[in-house]
């Protein structure tokens, strides 16, 4: 555990040294909050958060792969992988670390957009049950989607080839609810279920089921597993 | 300490060692000698489990580097061929990182970091940023974190290499101190480095050991004549003729300039005779040194009879 902690402290104070927080921090915060004005000037919604979520969700897609692409690719193209992995440390204690660290920097973004949820309070009187419950679905599609980037970090040495694979198979996870409508039976059907989108919808109503849990939760492991198992790859050429 | 047998690796079709066994007791230098690819730094990858072999044991302190690698890593300080240390740290917090790596309690990193900084002579640069530091200080940098945990086996990967002439210097002797403590193993392509600082030296060719001993004996095992260097200051026209008419020369090679490299057979020591013979012919002596058989031409020798084999 000290060797994880280890490995999450050096990163994230990596990330802290570099612009990396401050870009990721202000991008995060600054497009959220144009839309948030945005919907709430021109529309005159409700007091609630619904809206916002989809949202953050959307800008949490666009900034994860980001947040992960230097962790493991920078590791095999500058070859301190060589020093890290020569130490007397598991794989999977590598990968815990550092997903652990991003872990922590999306969290801080998380944490500071509680703002928009504050201002609502300052003027209507929202759910804030269902507020919590939109902030469980998006901190869980989060991890979810900063285990799938450090996956796609652990497989090439290029941080921009590990961002933009990222992105393609976080797109895949996301479009591929569209097949619902358009394909009929049991494909419809899977295809529906392991959409990011449908499994986010229920947490954003304010709904907290057990089922989206289990698939970000399986999702998550399995992208950590397969880290482990890539980075191990890495050595048995 | 360390012991191979049998270690090959193959990358693909390409096989980089083949049939590698080392033994290296307790408190022994070894020095691991080859030109570049030779298959050095494959070895030394297996060595510290960066890399699984294909076929063969390696064990280091008795732990198997494959099956019980987290034991056989604690027991390595390793200093990779290209230190490539995280850029962003400072020296002091790149040091406190390796040691959280590997397990070590507040107090103990706090006077293995003091000692090790003095060691590697890192005290003026300690606060810098990795990024800003000299190439030699980086190797300092990479020299400070293997020897950090105390670790009973050293593995140095070219501990030389971009240093400057005084670098290099101080580090071989920082090297030959710590051979008193430790079990050393390094390789090199420079071979005076190879026998300033190693009791024993392996040399390896294409993947292969083909020479083990000491310096010494090598060159010993490889010479065929006792050299003395001739240099006269107004050699005659038949100074070369003359010379080898001696009974106990073999030959004589000029090397231009009044320089003549006499050849004598093993165990002969004409330096009297000659001297007293070049004095008699009035050819103006200025020196008169044997001329010692360098691990290179051991090398150079061992190396092209291989090429040779194949």
């Amino acid at each position: 555990m000290r060797k994880v902690l280890t490995i999450a402290g050096k990163e994230i104070r990596s990330y802290f040294v570099s612009p990396m927080a401050y870009v990721v921090l202000a991008f995060f915060l600054g497009v959220c909050g144009l839309i948030f004005a945005l919907t709430v000037t021109m529309t005159q919604s409700e007091a609630n958060m619904a809206g916002m979520f989809h949202t953050m969700i959307f800008i949490t897609l666009m900034m994860t792969p980001v947040i992960t692409m230097g962790l493991l690719s920078q590791e095999q193209s500058t070859g301190s992988l060589e020093l890290l992995m020569t130490n007397p440390i598991r794989e999977s204690e590598v990968v815990i670390g550092k997903y652990l660290a991003a872990l922590a920097l999306y969290m801080i973004a998380l944490v500071a957009s509680l703002e928009f949820a504050l201002i609502i309070n300052a003027f209507g009187d929202p759910d804030w049950m269902a507020i919590l419950s939109g902030y469980i679905g998006v901190t869980l599609a989060g991890m979810a989607f900063l285990a799938i980037g450090l996956f796609s970090s652990a497989l090439v040495a290029n941080q921009i080839a590990a961002a933009v694979l990222g992105y393609l198979m976080l797109l895949f996870f996301w479009l591929i609810g569209w097949l619902d409508s358009a394909v009929e039976g049991v494909l419809g059907t899977i295809a529906k279920n392991i959409s990011i989108l449908e499994n986010f919808q229920d947490f954003a109503k304010g709904i907290i089921d057990s089922r989206p849990i289990i698939f970000f939760a399986s999702l998550i492991v399995f992208a950590l597993f397969l880290s482990v198992r890539a980075l191990e790859n890495k050595r048995t050429i | 300490m360390i012991r191979c047998e049998g270690l090959t690796k193959y990358y693909g079709n390409h096989r980089a060692i083949a049939d590698v066994d080392i033994h290296v007791s307790e408190g022994e230098i070894v020095g691991f000698l080859g030109p570049n690819a030779a298959g050095k730094t494959t070895a030394m990858r297996i060595l510290t489990s960066f890399i699984p072999p294909s076929a063969g044991i390696a064990t280091v302190a008795g732990h198997d580097v494959v099956t019980d690698s987290l034991e056989s890593r604690r027991c390595i300080g390793y200093l990779p061929e290209t230190a490539s240390l995280y850029r962003d740290m400072r020296v002091t917090q790149f040091l406190r990182f390796c040691a959280g790596l590997r397990g070590m309690g507040g107090a103990e990193t706090s006077e293995r970091m003091e000692y090790v900084i003095d060691t590697c002579g890192l005290a003026e640069r300690a606060d810098s940023i990795i990024a800003t530091l000299s190439l030699g200080y980086r190797q300092r940098v990479g020299l400070a974190q293997a020897l950090l945990h105390d670790p009973p086996v050293l593995i140095f990967d070219e501990p030389t290499v971009g240093l400057d002439p005084n670098q290099i210097i101080e580090v071989r002797n920082l090297i030959k101190s710590l051979a008193e403590k430790h079990t050393v193993m390094l390789s090199t392509h420079i071979l005076p480095e190879a026998a300033m600082t190693c009791e024993r030296v392996i040399i390896i060719n294409h993947g292969r050991i083909i020479a083990e001993d000491t310096p010494e004996a090598l060159t010993a095992q490889i010479r065929e004549a006792e050299t003395v260097s001739v240099t006269l200051a107004s050699p005659g026209e038949s100074v070369e003729r003359q010379l080898t008419d001696m009974t106990e020369v073999v030959a004589v090679r000029p090397q231009g300039g009044g320089i003549f490299h006499v050849d004598t057979a093993i165990g002969a020591d004409v330096r009297a005779q000659i001297a007293e013979f070049v004095v008699g012919h009035d050819w103006g002596l200025l020196e008169l040194r044997p001329v010692e058989m360098t691990l290179e031409d051991v090398f150079q020798q061992l190396t092209t009879e291989e090429e040779g084999v194949e």
